[in-house]
């Protein structure tokens, strides 16, 4: 039989029997959307995360004194707190070594720090960073009004200051804060630049802090008090991998390790630490969607009861079908593309419930608005395994119903 | 009353039968129902499991208790750099406090420091090292395994003397008799002189008494913590539940006094109590318990549905066995009784079949969460699986009861 010509006679047996067709897909409608929702909102919750944890650029990695992620509990900050520093020296060692990079910045970051300008303050949770020029770039800073450092800011010590949109709206809410002075700690600075938003995570701004070039940081703060990261970026893709392994062999020649010694700084970047975020929280994600699979479950159990049920009541028309030709397999199909289509309708429904309902319940958590495609399609192929699952022993009790039997049965 | 009794009784037999002329499809029907009942009992066992870790947890703090503490603990409304800026509670304080405070029952001071505690080759790192006084077991509700708190004259003396946690003890001295063995903290050996039984529970952490290890708090800012840096918490134990209230009050005005506070300015210290923790930890449970019931909840949704379902293609199929009846002189409520006792039935079978199921599963939940089926827990499912065969089945059944006699004796 004519593919099409199956699905209009299974679309024909559901019309016959609008009500009961209507109660079994609403079983599978619930089951289906229960793990779109689920899985909406943790894809929802997890794309927040991604962004606020992808500060890096493209192709970036950072050397730093801290592991991006700790864990094993208190005891191991111990062995991180133990590690030197890493100094200015060491960084402009490694730019000079590190030809095949792009760029190598360094930074170096001070909070809770409080920024005047005239009568007006910002509170004291401002993060302030004293930053080479090639930092912009590493740490997706764009500016927006004005010009970032150059060369001659840090070798001349500067004493300029750029703001983020947040700082720069607190301290100068009328007009542009541009050329205007700041006062940071007691020391006098003129903006030179504002930055571009990077938007909120979970309706945390972003925006609260401000860059000083790297030199002028350090006579502010000192010379020693705080650990340097270095970010580096790589030309493309594929020298990216290459270029962390030997930013890693570079820096431990820097650092003077012998060969089987530890690393005694850490290398990260925006995969590296979105892999560990994904092992700790895809427990809880496969927790929560097998949950939500045990209403699919039922579902099922409800889809085979009810093809039964049909294949019971069709008994004549299959010994019909069978006395003039239909072979085993034509009656197979026709009842299992019956299931899938209950199954299809179903699902189609659920996933656009699913989708509205999960992200309407995101929104509560200020998360961003996400269509998990990966998702959608997985629930579409559930639907179809669902309905091949649970149509199969229906089918296969039509397939192999007796004609002469099928014909006489009342 | 008889007549009601006898329809009962007929109704059951008749939907009994009517069970078994279709095993497949009752099987069917009731595995739906079972799948609902196992997830949603095996959900609220397990909700109910983590809120008691949370509750047994909490009380190991003493409902009685206030903190006077530099930081508030449980609520942000405070900006930290306010907090920040707060004056450092001192031992002063404490001793003006206590002398002029009439209400509590016990106060006394704390301070803690993170250190790595050995004995021997075996150490554990990063404990919580309280440092107190001899007035501390008074505001808390500890109990010993063996030894004892440390008395005036230890604390007054600073003695190096030490009290162990459960957990602690148990990691440094696997074979018991930790009593008068010195532990090393820093290269300072201090002698263990008690033992504590088990107190709290995991969600505690650190705070957990069982990871903590006691002694006389002028240790703590000899050895470990500048007492110029280190805030002092007071723990204040109220008299009875009646009078915590009180003795809050008592203490704001004693404290502000003390910090010599202007009546225009606002507090600079936090009164924390462990209502704010119990707050956190309620609407935490809360949700997740709303979540998981509702998930759960949808997959008994759907084997409510797939009964309504199956009963209507059962009153379809019995037409003209309903129009027979009617003939005979059934009302259209035994009609009714008849397919809801049928449902009913399917349900409560699935129940029972799904709470066997979820008490055998709970077993093994219980090897991570502490947890069992509560007997209240078995009558609602018993009761939720009926008033589900109940609901989904009264639409068919209506349905059947209203039949015309006439049209369904002709059905074919």
């Amino acid at each position: 039989m004519h593919i099409i010509e199956i699905i209009k006679v299974a679309f024909g047996s559901l019309r016959s029997n609008k009500l009961r067709s209507t109660l079994t897909i609403v079983g599978i409608i619930v089951g289906i959307f229960s793990i779109i929702a689920i899985s909406t909102v943790i894809e929802m919750l997890q794309t927040t995360i991604e962004k606020g944890v992808s500060q890096l650029g493209q192709n970036t990695f950072q050397i730093q004194k801290w592991p991006a992620i700790q864990s094993g509990g208190p005891g191991e900050a111990a062995k991180f707190r133990n590690r030197p520093d890493i100094i200015l020296e060491e960084f402009y060692l490694l730019k000079e070594k590190l030809v095949e990079a792009k760029s190598v910045g360094a930074e170096q970051w001070s909070f809770g720090r409080v920024i005047k300008a005239g009568n007006r303050e910002t509170n004291p949770n401002v993060q302030v960073s004293g930053c080479t020029p090639d930092a912009f770039p590493n740490n997706k800073w764009t500016v927006e009004d004005g010009r970032a450092f150059n060369e001659k800011d840090i070798q001349s010590y500067s004493k300029v200051i750029i703001l983020g949109p947040d700082v720069a709206k607190k301290l100068f809410p009328n007009y542009s804060a541009l050329n205007q002075e700041v006062t940071v700690d007691g020391y006098k600075l003129r903006v030179i630049g504002i930055l571009e938003s990077q938007g909120d995570i979970f309706g945390q701004s972003q925006d609260n802090f401000a860059l000083i070039p790297l030199t002028a940081f350090q006579s502010m703060y000192g010379k020693r008090s705080r650990s340097i990261n270095i970010t580096v970026m790589s030309h493309d893709k594929e020298t990216y991998t290459e270029l962390m392994q030997i930013a890693e062999g570079y820096f431990r020649t820097i650092r003077k390790l012998g060969p089987g010694e530890e690393n005694n700084f850490d290398i990260f970047s925006n995969e590296s630490i979105l892999t560990r975020i994904n092992d700790i929280t895809s427990g809880v994600r496969i927790g929560s969607i097998v949950v939500a699979a045990i209403a699919l479950l039922a579902a099922g159990v409800g889809i085979m009861n009810i093809m039964l049920v049909s294949v019971t009541e069709r008994t004549r028309e299959i010994g019909i079908r069978k006395a003039i030709g239909a072979k085993k397999v034509n009656v197979l199909v026709q009842f299992i593309v019956e299931a899938i289509t209950l199954c299809l309708i179903g699902g189609i429904a659920g996933i656009f419930l699913g989708v509205l309902v999960g992200n309407l319940a995101g929104s509560f958590l200020n998360a961003n608005a996400v269509i998990p495609i990966d998702w959608v399609l997985i629930g579409v192929f559930l639907c179809v395994l669902i309905g091949v699952t649970f149509g199969t022993y229906p089918a296969y009790k039509a397939a192999n119903l007796d004609p002469i039997e099928a014909l006489r049965y009342e | 009353m008889t007549n009601f009794l006898f329809e009962l009784k007929e109704g059951l037999l008749i939907s009994l039968r009517a069970i078994r002329a279709n095993k497949v499809r009752a099987i069917l029907t009731t595995l739906g129902i079972v799948i609902g009942i196992t997830s949603v009992v095996l959900m609220s066992t397990a909700i109910k499991g983590i809120d008691n870790a949370f509750q047994t947890g909490v009380s190991s703090l003493g409902s009685d208790n206030l903190y006077i503490d530099k930081w508030e603990w449980f609520n942000n409304d405070i900006p930290f750099w306010e907090l920040r800026n707060r004056k450092n509670l001192r031992l002063d304080d404490y001793e003006k406090y206590k002398e002029l405070a009439k209400l509590p029952l016990a106060v006394a001071p704390t301070v803690w420091s993170n250190q790595t505690v050995k004995y021997k080759e075996r150490n554990v790192e990063s404990i919580l090292i309280q440092g107190t006084n001899h007035e501390y077991i008074n505001t808390t509700n500890l109990t010993f395994n063996e030894g004892r708190f440390f008395n005036e004259l230890e604390s007054n003396g600073g003695r190096q003397v030490c009290v162990l946690g459960f957990d602690v003890a148990k990691n440094l001295f696997p074979r018991g008799n930790a009593l008068n063995q010195d532990v090393k903290i820093r290269g300072q050996k201090f002698k263990v002189i008690g033992v504590l039984s088990e107190q709290g529970s995991w969600v505690m952490g650190n705070f957990n008494p069982d990871k903590q290890i006691f002694m006389p708090i002028t240790n703590i800012f000899k050895y470990f913590q500048s007492e110029f840096f280190r805030s002092v918490t007071i723990n204040v134990k109220a008299k009875n539940s009646q009078m915590v209230e009180e003795t809050k009050e008592e203490a704001i005005g004693i404290m502000r006094k003390i910090r010599g506070l202007k009546y225009n300015e606002a507090n600079d210290f936090s009164i924390n109590q462990q209502e704010g923790l119990l707050n956190t930890i309620n609407s935490t449970v809360g949700v997740i318990q709303i979540a998981g019931l509702f998930i759960t909840g949808l997959s008994l949704f759907v084997g409510a549905v797939g009964i309504m379902n199956i009963m209507f293609v059962s009153v379809k199929e019995r037409t003209k066995e309903i129009g027979i009846r009617k003939a005979i002189g059934a009302k259209r409520r035994t009609i009714l009784g008849q397919f809801l006792t049928e449902s009913a039935i399917i349900c409560l079978l699935g129940g029972l079949v799904g709470l066997l199921l979820a008490i055998i599963l709970s077993m093994i939940v219980n090897q991570f969460l502490p947890t069992s089926v509560q007997a209240e827990t078995v009558v609602l499912a018993i009761l939720i699986s009926l008033i589900t065969g109940v609901i989904s089945g009264f639409a068919p059944a209506y349905s059947a009861a209203k039949l015309d006699p006439v049209e369904a004796l002709r059905y074919e």
